[in-house]
C-alpha cells in the first residue's frame, strides 16, 4: 500500500461501542431465555394444573380413580406406574451398562471395542419410538405367548404366583414396558459409563497393577471408588430418562387406569397417559388434571436430574 | 538386534556387580512401541540391597527399561518386550509369545534355565513394586492405601494389619505426620506426602524390588530431601531402581549409575566412579552437563 | 483354597459376567434394528415420498408426514440454533463463571433431559391455547425448546476449547471483544458449531410426545405453517396403534425413515467433528 490509512477503529467496533454493547445483550438475552423457558415450564403447568389441584386437595395424589365421565381424576395410577416402570427398567438396565461399559473398556480388544463402543453411542440416539414399536409388534406378543401364558396357566388357583402373574395376557403390561424402557436407556448408560470410566487416569491404573492387582481388583478398588459420584449421577440421569419417557411406555404399556395390581397387569405412566388423553380431552377439569399430572411428572424429573448434575458436577455428558 | 552406530559403540563401558549378588537383571533387552523399537540390547544388573540410578537425556529409554521390569507395559496391547529379565534366576519375560519373539530374534539356545509355564504376571509385580512419577493415592483412606495390596494377598487380623500399616509408614518417614488422620482420605495429603504414602503402599507388600520413575519430579525441594532420605534407610531392606533426571539426586543416593543413551545403556558403573571418573565421551558431556 | 486362586478364579468369572452382559445388550439391540430393517424395507418405495397418507385399504405414502416433519425441524433448529449459539457464547465468553453463569448452565443441564412431553404441555399452554389452534410453528417452536439446550453444551463446550492465546491476540490488535469473538472465535471453532447443530437435528427430528397437542397431525399435504401440520413421528404413533395392516406398514417404513436419518445425521456429526479435531 503506497500510504498507510488511519486505523479503522469502526470496522473492528471498539470496546464500549454500540455493536459490542448490543452483542453482550444479545449473548446474555439467549442466555436467559433458557432460564425463562425452564420457569415457563414451571409456572405454565402450575396455572395449567390449578384448577384440578385446587378441586382435588391433596386426594390428588392419593387417589387412583381416573375416570373422564365422572370428572373424578386421582394420579395415584399413573405415579405409581411411572415410579414402577422406571424403577424396574433401572434394575434390568443398570447390570448390563455397568457391565458393557467395563467391559469395553478394560477387556474387549482393541480392534473390536472402538467400533462396539460407536455402535452403542449410536444406538442411544435412536428416536424412543423405533423402541416402541418394536415393543409392540415384537416384544408384545413373544412375551404374551411364551412368557405369560405358561406362568398363568401353571399357577395355582389363590396362590401368590396367580396374584403376581394375573392380567390380561397381551404382552401390553408394566413388565414389558420394563424391559421397552431398559433395552432404551442401556445404550445411553453404558455409553455414559464408558466415558466415566475413561476419566479415571492411567496413572492410577498402572499403579493398581503395579501391586498386583487382577483386572478385576483394579476396577472394584481403584475404577469404580474414583469415579462413585459420577456413577450415581448416571445413574439418576438414567432414571430421569426412564421417568420422563412417553412413546416407547405408551406403546407398550397397555393404558389402563387405576393402580395396577401386578408387574404383569396392565398400567399407565404420566406420560402416556398425557399424550393418549390431552389432545382428545374435552372437560376443562379433564385437562387440568392432565396438566397437573404434567407438574407432579416435572417435580420428580426435576428432583432426579438436579441431583444427577450436581454429583456429575464438572464432569459434563 | 539392531547393531550401535559405530560412533557410539567404542563408548560403552560396563562395570557389573558379580551375578550372584543381583536381585533382579535384564539381559539383551530390546523393547517396542508397536514397530517404534525403544531399548537396543539393553543389559542392567540391580544389586540386592543396593540403590541403582537410570541417568540420561529426556527418552533415552531410562523410564521404559523401568516399566519392562514389572512387566505393567503389559496393559498396553501394542508393547512388547524381546529379552530377558531374570528375578532370581526365573526369566519373568518367559510366556511362550515373548519365548517365540526371543527364539526369533537369537535363534534358540540359551544357558539360562527358564519356567516355560505361563508367569505370573500379578505375583511378578507384588514382588516388583512400583511408585511411578506423579503420586497416586487411590481414593481411599490413608490406611486403605497402605494395606490395599497386603489385602490382596493375605487375610490379616486387625491388629497384624494396624502393624503393617504403622511399620510402612514409619519407612516412608510419613507415620508423625499421618498418624492422627489415617482414616482420612489419602487424597488430602500434600503432593509430597502422597509420594511418601505411595512409597509405604509399595513397601507393605515386602517386595524384593521397588522401581520409581522420577518420584521427586512433581515435588519441591524439601519434600524431595525428605524422600530421598527415606529412600536411603530403605536400602537396608529393599532393592531400589530410580530413574531421575536429576544428576546430583541420582549422585547422592545411588550406589550404581546407568547412564542411557539412544535406548541404549551406555555405562554402568557404580556412582562415585560414573561422577568422577566417566569412561565414555557421551557420558562426561552428561554429567559434566554439556547436554541433556 | 488358595487365595491366589480365588483371586484368578474371581478375575474370570467378573470377565466372563461383563463379556455377557456386552452380548445381551448387543443382542437386544440388533434384534430391535433387524425388526426395523425386515419389516420396514419391505414398504420402501418412491411412493412414499410421493404421496400423501392414504385412507385405510387404499394406497399411499407418507409424503405429507417428511415434509411437516422437514419444516417444523427446520423451524426448531433455526431458532435453536440463533438463542444456543449466542448463550453457550456467553457462557463461555461473558457470564460462565458468575453466580448467575452457574444457575443458567446447571438449569441448561436440567433443561437438557427434561421430558419431552412436557416441553409439549409448555407449548400448549402459551402458543396454542392462547390462539385457539394446532399449529406448525408451535410444533416448531416445541422443538426448538428441545434443541436449544443441546446447542448451547456444545457451543460452551467448543468455545472453552479454543486457546485463550486466539482471544488475546485478536484483542491485542484493539479489537473489541464482540469482534473478536465474532470473527475469530466462532470462525475456528466452527466444525464444533456445526456439529452442536446436527446433534440437535439428529435429537428433534425423532421426537414425538411434543408434537402430539402442538402440530397436532395432518392426513393431509401441507405447508401452511398456521395450520396442523403432520409429522412422521406422529403419523408413525397414529398409524402403529391402528388396526389396519397397511398402516402399521407404513408405521414401520416411517420408523425405519426417521433411525436412517437419525443415524446418518450422528455420523456425520461425527465426521465434522473429528475433522475439527484434525484441523
Amino acid at each position: 500500500m503506497a500510504s498507510a490509512a488511519p486505523p479503522d477503529t469502526a470496522r473492528f467496533g471498539t470496546s464500549g461501542s454500540a455493536g459490542e454493547t448490543l452483542f453482550h445483550a444479545a449473548c446474555f438475552g439467549a442466555a436467559t431465555l433458557l432460564l425463562v423457558t425452564l420457569g415457563g415450564v414451571v409456572v405454565s403447568l402450575a396455572i395449567g394444573g390449578w384448577p384440578a389441584i385446587e378441586h382435588f386437595g391433596f386426594g390428588f395424589l392419593t387417589s387412583s380413580e381416573w375416570n373422564p365421565v365422572t370428572e373424578v381424576y386421582g394420579a395415584a395410577g399413573p405415579v405409581v406406574g411411572t415410579l414402577a416402570t422406571a424403577l424396574l427398567a433401572l434394575v434390568m438396565a443398570l447390570p448390563l451398562a455397568i457391565g458393557v461399559a467395563v467391559f469395553l473398556v478394560e477387556f474387549c480388544p482393541r480392534p473390536v471395542a472402538q467400533p462396539v463402543a460407536i455402535a452403542v453411542e449410536l444406538l442411544a440416539g435412536i428416536p424412543s419410538i423405533v423402541y416402541g414399536m418394536w415393543g409392540l409388534f415384537v416384544l408384545a406378543p413373544w412375551f404374551a405367548e411364551h412368557v405369560q401364558l405358561p406362568l398363568m396357566m401353571e399357577a395355582e388357583p389363590g396362590s401368590w404366583q396367580e396374584k403376581l402373574f394375573s392380567g390380561i395376557p397381551n404382552g401390553a403390561n408394566i413388565f414389558t414396558a420394563s424391559v421397552i424402557l431398559a433395552i432404551m436407556i442401556l445404550p445411553y448408560m453404558a455409553a455414559v459409563f464408558r466415558e466415566l470410566f475413561m476419566t479415571v487416569p492411567a496413572q492410577l491404573r498402572e499403579a493398581a497393577y503395579g501391586l498386583g492387582c487382577t483386572p478385576f481388583e483394579v476396577i472394584r478398588a481403584v475404577v469404580i471408588p474414583y469415579v462413585r459420584r459420577g456413577m450415581v449421577g448416571v445413574i439418576m440421569l438414567g432414571l430421569g430418562r426412564a421417568l420422563g419417557e412417553t412413546m416407547a411406555v405408551t406403546f407398550i404399556i397397555g393404558n389402563a387406569h387405576g393402580f395396577p395390581d401386578s408387574v404383569f397387569a396392565s398400567g399407565s405412566t404420566i406420560a402416556s397417559t398425557i399424550a393418549n388423553e390431552f389432545a382428545e380431552a374435552t372437560s376443562d377439569m379433564h385437562s387440568a388434571a392432565l396438566v397437573a399430572l404434567g407438574l407432579v411428572l416435572f417435580l420428580i424429573t426435576f428432583g432426579v436430574l438436579a441431583i444427577a448434575r450436581a454429583l456429575l458436577g464438572s464432569q459434563r455428558h | 538386534m539392531t547393531d550401535l552406530p559405530s560412533h557410539l559403540s567404542e563408548e560403552v563401558h560396563l562395570a557389573f556387580p558379580p551375578r550372584d549378588a543381583l536381585a533382579i537383571e535384564a539381559r539383551k533387552l530390546d523393547f517396542f512401541y508397536g514397530k517404534t523399537q525403544a531399548l537396543y540390547g539393553v543389559d542392567l544388573p540391580v544389586e540386592r540391597n543396593k540403590i541403582t540410578a537410570l541417568i540420561g537425556p529426556s527418552g533415552c529409554g531410562k523410564s521404559t527399561l523401568l516399566r519392562a521390569l514389572n512387566r505393567i507395559y503389559d496393559l498396553y496391547p501394542k508393547q512388547h518386550a524381546v529379552g530377558r529379565i531374570l528375578l532370581d534366576g526365573h526369566d519373568v519375560l518367559a510366556d511362550r509369545r515373548s519365548l517365540q519373539r526371543l527364539r526369533d530374534r537369537d535363534g534358540g539356545g540359551d544357558d539360562t534355565a527358564m519356567i516355560r509355564s505361563p508367569v505370573d504376571v500379578a505375583g511378578l509385580r507384588a514382588r516388583v513394586g512400583m511408585v511411578f512419577q506423579k503420586p497416586t493415592p487411590f481414593p481411599m483412606s490413608i490406611y486403605d492405601n497402605v494395606a490395599f495390596g497386603v489385602r490382596l494377598y493375605q487375610r490379616k487380623s486387625r491388629a497384624e494389619m494396624d502393624q503393617i500399616v504403622e511399620k510402612s509408614l514409619r519407612r516412608a518417614a510419613l507415620w508423625d505426620e499421618v498418624k492422627d488422620k489415617l482414616h482420612s482420605s489419602g487424597l488430602g495429603l500434600s503432593g509430597g506426602q502422597q509420594q511418601r504414602l505411595c512409597v509405604a503402599r509399595g513397601i507393605a507388600v515386602e517386595p524384593d524390588v521397588l522401581l520409581l520413575d522420577e518420584p521427586a519430579s512433581a515435588l519441591d525441594p524439601v519434600s524431595t530431601a525428605k524422600l530421598e532420605e527415606t529412600l536411603i534407610e530403605l536400602r537396608q531392606d529393599f532393592t531400589i531402581v530410580i530413574v531421575t533426571h536429576n544428576l546430583q539426586q541420582a549422585a547422592r543416593i545411588s550406589n550404581y549409575t546407568g547412564f542411557m543413551y539412544l535406548g541404549r545403556m551406555m555405562e554402568f558403573q557404580p556412582t562415585e566412579e560414573l561422577f568422577a571418573n566417566p569412561r565414555g565421551q557421551r557420558t562426561r558431556d552428561y554429567v559434566t552437563g554439556r547436554f541433556g | 483354597m488358595d487365595r491366589a486362586l480365588v483371586r484368578r478364579l474371581s478375575n474370570i468369572a467378573f470377565v466372563i459376567l461383563t463379556a455377557i452382559a456386552t452380548l445381551i445388550a448387543l443382542t437386544a439391540l440388533v434384534l430391535t434394528l433387524w425388526s426395523l430393517l425386515s419389516r420396514g424395507i419391505g414398504g420402501l418405495d418412491t411412493k412414499i415420498f410421493t404421496m400423501t397418507q392414504p385412507a385405510p385399504g387404499s394406497e399411499g405414502g407418507l409424503s405429507n408426514a417428511i415434509m411437516g416433519s422437514l419444516i417444523m425441524c427446520g423451524i426448531g433448529l433455526a431458532i435453536a440454533v440463533v438463542v444456543g449459539v449466542l448463550a453457550g457464547t456467553w457462557l463461555s465468553e461473558y457470564g460462565g463463571n458468575t453466580r448467575y453463569g452457574q444457575v443458567v448452565r446447571f438449569l441448561n443441564d436440567v433443561l437438557l433431559s427434561a421430558p419431552s412431553i412436557l416441553i409439549g404441555l409448555f407449548v400448549y399452554e402459551i402458543l396454542v391455547r392462547p390462539f385457539h389452534g394446532f399449529s406448525a410453528w408451535a410444533g416448531g417452536v416445541a422443538l426448538a425448546i428441545l434443541a436449544m439446550p443441546i446447542v448451547t453444551r456444545t457451543t460452551e463446550d467448543i468455545l472453552s476449547l479454543q486457546p485463550s492465546a486466539l482471544r488475546e491476540a485478536g484483542m491485542a490488535l484493539g479489537a473489541s471483544r464482540a469482534f473478536v469473538i465474532r470473527k475469530i472465535v466462532w470462525k475456528s471453532a466452527r466444525a464444533g458449531l456445526v456439529t452442536g447443530a446436527l446433534l440437535g437435528f439428529a435429537r428433534i427430528s425423532g421426537e414425538t410426545a411434543p408434537l402430539l397437542f402442538t402440530a397436532l397431525g395432518n392426513q393431509f399435504f401441507s405447508t401452511e405453517l398456521t395450520q396442523p401440520m403432520a409429522s412422521l413421528p406422529t403419523t408413525i404413533f397414529q398409524f402403529a396403534l391402528s388396526a389396519y395392516e397397511d398402516w402399521q406398514r407404513l408405521a414401520w417404513v416411517g420408523a425405519l425413515l426417521i433411525a436412517a436419518a437419525v443415524l446418518s445425521i450422528n455420523i456425520i456429526g461425527r465426521i465434522v467433528a473429528r475433522e475439527a479435531r484434525r484441523s
